[in-house]
């Protein structure tokens, strides 16, 4: 007995260890290398007929040949702690082990495809508080008070004095506050309107605001953004319509419709046949609202836009009752 | 705001498409569909004389008639309506109509008679629901023409008119917008106005108690008039525009507003006490009938028009019954008067009442130009459709008269605002349509006088609005853009979605939940806030903002068990909002994650027996979430909470950052779940705050690990991570990890009191190749120590 052979012997056990598939294989090969009559207790018994010059030698040998034999087997037999059925399977035509699927809400989907863009060009993120002040939420947004603008949204009003914010709008306001121009945001978040919950209104909703001042910004620019958002979000043949609009902090205010992405502005039920579908709202920022923050309006210039996310969503996907957005139905969230 | 293009070609030529017209007005703010008012009589139906009858020989209710439709024959027509008349004219439907998509009239046989045709009621034409009888048409309809010559379809255009143009509510700030697009100059109707009889002082008087609630009020009289129903054209254009005629002085008044934007109001004269007008705020708690036979109940925001003894309008909304003109009205007060826009808001907003008056009166009329047309231009229409004499002379109370405002549009400011270059001759033309008053110009600026129907209009800045929008097309989209590189970059959001992305892998779903819930439930919020309440909710079950994202979660864990869906396994990142006084909104909001699930651990599958996803699970997976962030946290075990089988309070930096526990099922009993619901909730903008993106690398170890399995017996009551922590202390240098694998419980075989936990210790140096002999030591001794301190035995 020498080197050799326990080389040779390592070889062939780790060899029969890779042909080893359960656990009752792997006791036998077990008991077959380090059982009480095992091939290792086989070798320290010859180790009488070593010279007794070397015996010590070949008794590490033998030694570490075992530790790391019993490691082997140990580490094979982890991979069996799961004990396999009886019968071998070899049906491969079997389903696959049911695994659990997860899902992210379409909502916050398209909100984070949309700030995907708009931080490749160059906007950063920002927040607001869901429930604010009415000097964010309306005044510094050049509403004056008891003003019918006030009325094209139902306000929820809270204890304390405060709003659920109507809009992200109050973002701009609340971030040119504490940041000095050039500004380049958009700010994501939930809006609140109080208004009765059916099919076609939710008391909430998503929206994305965007804004930026800086010296020399102009409606042109305004148009450039948007447009090439545009054509990044809904596709490059897209086509973008502004049509004068009103709302109290942008001066000029415009809407902005795209070809419908379902006909491509042939006309279908859901663009009721326009070939335009209303996405946001936009407009060059109101001097009032520069001088609410103390902006140089005479200096400064700039834009601000605001879209909505469940309206786009539903038209996109074809939904025509918004409450399935917030009933969180299993059925209806493994979808996305 | 429906209005009708017959009617605005009145003031302007329109010799543009109708669809294009409707686009350029969409371009320019003024957003509208083109529709048409009125029925569309299908094709194909005429007006025909039934000229003799005969009843059925095989049905009673069955009449057999010849009729003349002027197609050259006499037709067979059978006709089931108990009126059908011998001599009359009727409405008849011709063999080949198409009476509905799907629905074409054929010659058929009915019991045994021809028939050729279809003598019509309303319904069956779309003009009513009466079913009652087939149509009598007067005798003066043509036999032969085509019955839809006598239903004429008006094209109209539906203006969604924005809040800030009370202008744009009026046939002329249509014809005023029409007038930039095409070029065409507007028109006023010329007033003629023939005064007679007694001068209108002698006959009333007008006493204003407010004026700056109303700062102007008009009046004239007209006398002897006869009320009664508007001539058709009249009722057309009224019905065109969706209003309904009522008799000639009504729909006078009402022609005028649609005309001029300027709500009036008639009062019989005779009906007012004095008579006389006196304009005051209401006292509390004083009430009064309205038109809509509503008796309202005031405040003292809400402005009366009174005679000398009661009130008789409510300003700017609505008249009263006792003061309505009808047919027995013989002399007729005109008010066309301007109320103050917030008192107008504030009554109309507590009455609950919106009507034509009010939605322009609290956006702001004119209280000039066209405060005075409307007014003469009323008198002057009853006196032609009513016959009666407009009194001489008006009452005019306007003590401190409201000024045109000027403004100076600087050319420049155009194009720094818009990025377009326009002339100052275009500027100037379309300023002058939209009926500003040119004061100086030069290439430069202009100096304009504002109307004062443009409330709306006051600054430089709503120059360069009214400019640009007409030539929003014309706005260049600019094709290089130059950025600010923005001061920050936001780090947040990317860790949000990293926690999305989480939680999805380990195959859970993403919600999204109501912020408003019901107060009960949001006392059963885990963190114990206090609800912030909305003073105006929806209902009571939204009367506050949530607490916790455990109760919305449980909302929705409600819905799905309803429905039968078997796996439930929801995440959510929101704000929860604690009542705060101290703070600016008067409430403190927390960025946070919750999850819920009542599922199996994995789906059913061949290979394994279905388990729960218990309280273990979601442990398990807030370890990995912890460790991935490179957080080390602690769990306290939470008592204070009944409702749960067990909670934890999860600590990092000995902060409370989150909760984690199961639900005592019979709390569910209900719903009868399959699962036992298990939650946890983390307050993520708190970890994001401490939370360090780059971690530094471990070198894989380069030594193979020794494992050595260890079963014990021990007491029940020793908490496993009491032993885990000793193991892990004692174990020595080489001990890295130690696995709980095992929980054996028998009764017989290890007594009523012990369990057996099966550990899997594995030892590891970054040195060397560790030897049997080595750890053989160390785990001796460990069993020791655990047999000393816990009474712990081998299995
Ligand atoms: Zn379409």
């Amino acid at each position: 007995m020498n080197k050799a052979t326990v080389t040779e012997i390592r070889k062939q056990f780790e060899k029969a260890l890779e042909e080893v598939r359960d656990t009752a294989a792997l006791e036998a090969l077990k008991h077959g290398y380090l059982g009480r009559k095992g091939i290792i207790a086989g070798l320290f018994a010859r180790i009488r007929e070593v010279p007794p010059e070397s015996r010590k030698e070949t008794g590490e040998l033998l030694n570490s040949l075992k530790t790391d034999l019993s490691a082997a087997i140990d580490a094979r037999s982890m991979q069996f702690a799961v004990p396999r059925k009886q019968k071998e399977i070899t049906d491969f035509s079997m389903p696959g082990y049911a695994m659990h699927h997860g899902s992210r809400h379409p909502l916050t989907q398209a909100v984070d495809d949309m700030l995907n863009i708009f931080q490749h060009l160059g906007f950063d993120i920002a927040y607001g508080p869901e429930v604010e002040i009415d000097w964010y939420n309306f005044e510094s947004l050049n509403f004056p008070p008891d003003h019918p603008a006030r009325d094209m949204q139902d306000t929820f009003y809270t204890e304390g004095g405060g709003v659920l914010r109507t809009h992200t709008s109050p973002v701009q306001t609340r971030y040119m506050s504490t940041h000095k121009p050039p500004v380049r945001i958009v700010a994501p978040g939930r809006v609140f309107r109080n208004e009765a919950i059916s099919a076609r209104s939710y008391c909430l909703f998503h929206q994305i605001e965007g804004l930026y001042i800086d010296e020399g910004i102009t409606f042109a620019d305004l148009k450039g953004t948007i447009e090439l958002f545009c054509r990044l979000y809904y596709g490059k043949d897209v086509r973008i319509k502004f049509r004068g609009s009103y709302f109290p902090f942008t001066e000029p205010s415009a809407e902005i419709d795209v070809s419908c992405f379902l006909c491509g502005g042939k006309g279908c039920p859901v663009c009721k046949q326009s070939g335009w579908l209303e996405i946001m709202g936009c407009g060059m920022v109101d001097p009032n609202v520069l001088k609410a923050v103390n902006y140089d309006s005479e200096r400064y210039s700039g834009y601000a836009f605001g879209l909505g996310i469940e309206r786009m969503l539903m038209m996109r996907l074809g939904i025509n009752d918004i409450r399935i957005l917030f009933e969180n139905d299993v059925e209806f969230l493994k979808q996305f | 705001m429906i209005v009708s293009i017959d009617w605005l070609r009145d003031y302007i030529d329109i010799d543009i498409p109708l669809e294009e017209l409707a686009d350029k007005l969409t371009i320019s703010g003024a957003e509208c569909t083109l529709k048409y008012s009125g029925v569309r009589i299908p094709e194909g139906v005429r007006v025909g004389k039934v000229l003799e009858t005969r009843p059925h020989s095989d049905a009673e209710k069955l009449t057999v008639c010849k009729v003349d439709a002027g197609t050259g024959e006499i037709l067979n027509i059978v006709c089931g309506a108990p009126n059908v008349k011998e001599g009359r004219r009727v409405p008849v439907a011709l063999v080949g109509t198409k009476l509905a998509p799907d629905f074409e009239l054929k010659e058929v046989r009915l019991r045994g008679e021809l028939s050729q045709g279809m003598i019509c009621a309303e319904d069956e034409l779309g003009l009513g629901n009466d079913h009652s009888g087939i149509m009598l048409l007067p005798d003066d309809y043509e036999i032969g023409r085509a019955f839809a010559d006598y239903y004429p379809v008006y094209p109209v255009l539906d203006v969604e008119v924005t809040a800030n143009r009370p202008d744009l509510m009026s046939h002329w700030g249509v014809a005023r917008m029409i007038s930039v697009i095409t070029g065409k100059p507007f028109k006023k109707i010329p007033l003629v106005l023939e005064e007679k009889g007694k001068d209108i002082h002698g006959i009333t008087r007008v006493s204003i108690e407010d004026p700056l609630a109303c700062p102007r009020y008009s009046a004239r009289i007209v006398t002897n008039v006869r009320v009664q129903p508007s001539p058709a054209w009249l009722q057309r254009r009224l019905e065109a525009v969706g209003l309904r005629p009522v008799n000639n002085v009504v729909d006078a008044a009402n022609y005028v507003l649609m005309e001029t934007g300027h709500p009036l109001h008639t009062f019989d004269l005779n009906r007012l006490a004095g008579p006389e007008i006196r304009v005051r705020f209401a006292r509390k708690g004083e009430k009064f009938e309205t038109l809509d036979h509503k008796e309202r109940i005031l405040s003292e925001n809400v402005l009366l028009i009174c005679d000398a003894k009661t009130p008789v309008a409510l300003a700017g909304l609505m008249g009263g019954l006792e003061s309505e003109v009808d047919e027995n009205t013989r002399n007729i007060l005109i008010e066309s008067a301007y109320f103050t826009p917030s008192v107008i808001r504030k009554a109309s907003k507590e009455q609950q009442l919106s009507t034509d008056a009010s939605k322009r009166f609290e956006r702001g009329a004119d209280p000039n130009e066209r405060l005075e047309y409307a007014r003469d231009r009323l008198a002057a229409l009853i006196a032609e459709l009513a016959g009666g004499e407009i009194a001489r002379g008006l009452i005019d109370f306007y003590p401190e008269p409201i000024p045109a405002k000027r403004a100076t549009l600087e050319l420049e400011n155009v194009r720094r605002i818009t990025g377009i270059e326009l002339s100052a001759a275009n500027c100037r033309a379309t300023l002058q349509a939209l009926g500003f008053e040119i004061l100086n110009a030069n290439d430069k600026r202009l100096e304009v006088r504002i109307p004062t129907f443009r409330p709306d209009v006051e600054r430089e800045i709503d120059l360069v609005e009214e400019v640009a929008v007409n030539h929003m097309d014309k706005i260049p989209s600019m094709q290089r853009m130059s950025i600010s590189v923005p001061a920050s970059f936001d780090a947040f959001h990317p860790f949000l979605t990293g926690i999305r992305q989480f939680f999805t892998g380990y195959g859970m779903h993403e919600t999204v939940n109501n912020s408003l819930i019901g107060e009960s439930a949001a006392a059963a919020g885990i963190w114990g806030y206090p609800p912030l309440k909305i003073l105006n909710p929806l209902s009571q079950e939204m009367n506050v903002l949530r607490t916790d994202m455990i109760q919305p979660l449980l909302g929705s864990l409600r819905i799905n068990a309803l429905r039968k869906r078997g796996d439930i396994r929801l995440y959510e990142l929101a704000n929860v909002i604690e009542k705060d006084p101290s703070a600016e909104t008067g409430a403190r909001e927390h960025h946070n994650l919750g999850v819920l699930c009542s599922s199996s651990l994995w789906g059913l599958n061949w290979n394994e027996p279905e388990k729960s996803a218990d309280y273990f699970y979601l442990k398990g997976i807030l370890e990995h979430f912890m460790e991935d962030r490179g957080f080390v946290y602690k769990l306290r075990e939470n008592t204070q909470n009944a409702a749960f089988e067990i909670l934890c309070d999860i600590l990092v930096r000995k902060e409370l950052i989150g909760r984690i526990g199961q639900y005592r099922d019979e709390i569910f009993e209900k719903l009868q779940l399959q699962h036992p619901v298990v939650i946890m909730e983390l307050q993520v903008e708190k970890l994001f705050e401490w939370y360090k993106p780059q971690k530094q690398y471990t070198p894989p170890p380069a030594y193979p690990s020794i494992f050595r399995d260890m079963s014990l017996v021990m007491d029940k009551k020793t908490p496993a991570n009491v032993l885990i922590n000793e193991i892990l202390q004692q174990g020595g240098k080489y001990l890295i990890d130690c696995l709980l694998y095992d929980l054996y419980i028998d009764d017989k075989k290890l007594g009523e009191d012990k369990k057996a936990l099966s550990f899997r210790l594995e030892f590891r140096s970054d040195k060397k190749t560790l030897k049997d002999s080595q750890i053989d030591d160390v785990m001796s001794k460990l069993f020791k120590r655990l047999e000393n301190q816990y009474g712990a035995r081998l299995r």
